[in-house]
């Protein structure tokens, strides 16, 4: 009976542990990601936000400002606004032009057959450089007297235009050596391609639906959530623009190029002013989270999960 | 099994060991933006000094691009080196040790008057002395003699003016080949471009910091700028840094331009690409004095520096003739050892010499506002406008002065 009794006691007790293990396990296996976030990601950016509150020189003395870089920030800097615009500016056309060549691009490597390895990896390939390397070749491309692009174009008879030096070409530039970068977006869309299922165009063309059909009704709608994905990222990376303007043009000619993160870049590196840049960054992060907020409502809209229900679906299939 | 006791036995001898060859050997870190040819020279001061102080190591921590960022980084880390290169004093005046008194008790090693006063004023702030100049360079128009030999033009002589200088860089245009007579810099450095703006009889800022409204946007200044702008609408010059990276000194030692301003830091590229050339001072506007900007190197000492003492040790063998005369690539600070090496009499190097005569009667904008980082970038970009629209400057004065009121109270 004593023997029972302690076999039961041991038994409560492994019991205990191993529910403690079970519980405590996961959490131990995924530490590393919390550690990682806590440190690296959650840490800064309590620091950060602290920081936009004061007047924070990297050398002498930090006094509190409470709202005062902000307010300075939105209302007397000039260059805010037109940092912000050119980035603005830089979103709108970048975004479209990113997402729809991506796709058309992924659409194409999705039916060829011929080295498709081949051409997946060359296309792909361009978005692995590193921005600086990335940088120093369209440098050359662009350069006036001796730039690639004016060589070609010189055969067509075309003088080619001073592409860095023109205030209105140089934000040209910068899109079209962003865009350079496509390989990642695009092969996200391929992905997705290759994941929406034969039988819905076998089904379709069973059906005599023409192909430009098959591309609206099925292909798009099944894309939905990809698209979704590249919309948001591309408004995320168009806003934290900075290696290529940083290091093509350096925010000109006549500030033409001046993005807002090279304006925060400006503030904390050159001006050493860590609250005002901090201010900043937290602007930034407003803007881009209410756009990526707007950009989920309205996917709604046009966005389609796999295995959702909707309220006017049930109507159509009662 | 092996002895635990022995094991931490050995370690505790091995750690007292450590501690004691720290003890001898004192570490003196200073910090450099120098490469290349000019940093082995400091490693070469510095090893000398090491000579002369048995079992002191000095570190030479050479930073190079991004010098700010890591020193600044470094002190906001409260880790700074010792000693360091400096010249944005207003930045970090703060965390610098006053030299004043270290310079008065050893005035007779330091001589102190041996440095040009001008120099000196670019090491102050509010009257006290943060530094002490280890070398500089004033700035000089390079001309190429075979150009000139070849053109039937004559060389520029001192006293020469602008009007002179348009007239000669004239005669070289020759499109087809992309040869001019001069470089127009869109892009300057606004530190140096003030030395126009003194040579003009006007300034960025007023000498007490708090005005640059009839400063930076006055005729005077305006009349610099399109003079520029019309040298490279005439095609007198041309113009650099206008979304291309191809620079003067290329341009120059390549014998497309004819005549080019800069200082000594292109000097030795333009000695190693063999063309022969001459060195003439900075042209006058009209009958006016001419004025150069100066570029000093100095040296400072940190405020928590981990070795004051040796650290100021250090500051003066740097000062000392012996370490200015080994700095072959700027000019010595002192004025004995310039003229020990005949260089104020030498046709290449005097010129450099003659203006820093008249050079220290202004002081640069960036001593007199600690803002005065902003407001430049605003004045550059004015420059920029101008250059590309070529002309308009008043405009594009009146427009950085605007967007500068509220960083200037």
């Amino acid at each position: 009976m004593d023997m029972t009794y302690a076999g039961a006691e041991s038994k409560v007790a492994r019991r205990k542990r191993s529910a403690i293990a079970r519980y405590a396990a996961p959490y131990l296996f995924i530490s590393p990601w919390i550690l990682g976030f806590l440190f690296f990601t959650l840490g800064p950016l309590v620091f950060s936000l602290t920081m936009s509150f004061y007047d924070w020189p990297v050398v002498g003395e930090r006094t509190f400002v409470g709202l005062e870089n902000y307010r300075s920030m939105l209302f007397e800097d000039p260059q805010f606004w037109e940092s912000l615009w050119i980035t603005v500016k830089f979103a709108a056309i970048y975004v479209p032009f990113n997402i729809v060549m991506s796709f058309l691009l992924a659409l194409m490597l999705h039916h060829i057959t011929f080295a498709s390895g081949f051409f997946r990896t060359a296309f792909y390939l361009p978005s692995v450089i590193s921005g600086v390397a990335l940088v120093t070749i369209w440098s050359w491309i662009y350069s006036r007297e001796y730039g690639l692009l004016n060589f070609m174009l010189s055969f067509v008879g075309i003088d080619g235009p001073n592409w860095l030096g023109d205030p209105n070409l140089a934000i040209v530039a910068i899109i079209i050596a962003s865009l350079w970068g496509l390989g990642g977006t695009m092969l996200i869309l391929l992905t997705g391609l290759k994941a929406i299922p034969k039988e819905l165009y076998e089904a379709a063309t069973v059906s005599g639906v023409p192909g430009w059909a098959q591309m609206v009704f099925i292909t798009l709608p099944m894309l939905g959530p990809m698209l979704l994905f590249t919309f948001i990222t591309s408004i995320i990376s168009a806003f934290q623009q900075l290696t290529i303007a940083l290091l093509l043009t350096k925010g000109g000619p006549l500030g033409s190029t001046y993005f807002f993160a090279m304006y925060i870049y400006d503030n904390a590196f050159k001006y050493f002013d860590m609250g005002y840049a901090a201010a900043g960054s937290w602007v930034m992060f407003i803007i881009v989270l209410l756009l990526s907020l707007g950009v989920m409502r309205w996917s709604a809209a046009w966005v389609y999960y796999e295995g959702e229900v909707r309220e006017n679906d049930g109507d159509r299939n009662a | 099994m092996l002895n635990r006791k022995s094991i931490i036995g050995s370690l505790m001898v091995l750690a007292m060991a450590g501690t004691a060859t720290a003890r001898a050997e004192e570490t003196l870190r200073f910090a450099t933006w120098d490469t290349d040819e000019s940093l082995a020279i400091q490693q070469e001061i510095a090893k000398k000094f090491e000579e002369k102080h048995p079992g002191v190591k000095v570190q030479v921590e050479p930073y190079a691009d991004g010098y700010d960022q890591k020193l600044i980084a470094a002190f906001g880390a409260g880790n700074p080196p010792d000693v360091m290169y400096m010249w944005n004093f207003p930045q970090y005046y703060t965390s610098l040790k006053p030299l004043d008194d270290l310079i008065a008790k050893d005035a007779a090693e330091l001589k102190p008057d041996d440095f040009p006063q001008g120099l000196m004023n670019t090491v102050r702030v509010e009257g006290k002395t943060y530094g002490m100049p280890s070398g500089f360079t004033t700035q000089v128009v390079f001309y190429n003699k075979d150009m000139f030999a070849k053109a039937g033009v004559e060389e520029p002589k001192d006293g020469w003016t602008w009007d002179d200088l348009r007239a000669k860089a004239a005669k070289f245009r020759d499109e087809p080949n992309k040869v001019y007579g001069f470089a127009v810099d869109a892009k300057p450095d606004p530190y140096d471009f003030e030395q126009f703006l003194w040579s003009n009889g006007t300034k960025y800022i007023s000498d007490d910091g708090k005005k640059i409204d009839g400063y930076m946007n006055s005729d005077a200044a305006a009349q610099v700028l399109d003079m520029f702008a019309d040298m490279a609408k005439k095609q007198e010059a041309i113009t650099l840094n206008l979304g291309d990276d191809t620079s003067g000194s290329t341009l120059f030692k390549g014998g497309k331009i004819a005549m080019f301003q800069s200082a000594m830091w292109s000097k030795s590229g333009i000695d190693a690409s063999g063309i022969k050339y001459g060195v003439a001072p900075l042209p006058k506007f009209g009958d006016k004095t001419a004025h150069s900007a100066l570029g000093v190197s100095a040296i400072s000492i940190a405020k928590d520096a981990a070795h004051p003492d040796l650290a100021w040790e250090f500051v003066k063998f740097f000062s000392s003739p012996e370490a200015v005369a080994m700095r072959v690539n700027d000019l010595p600070v002192r004025t004995s050892v310039a003229e020990e090496k005949g260089m104020t009499k030498d046709p290449i190097y005097k010129p450099f010499f003659d203006i820093l005569a008249t050079s220290n009667t202004e002081t640069h904008a960036f001593l007199k506002n600690a803002n005065w980082g902003k407001v430049q970038d605003n004045l550059a970009r004015a420059i920029e406008a101008t250059m590309i629209d070529q002309g308009n400057a008043k405009q594009h004065l009146d427009d950085a002065v605007n967007r500068s009121k509220r960083l200037i109270k």
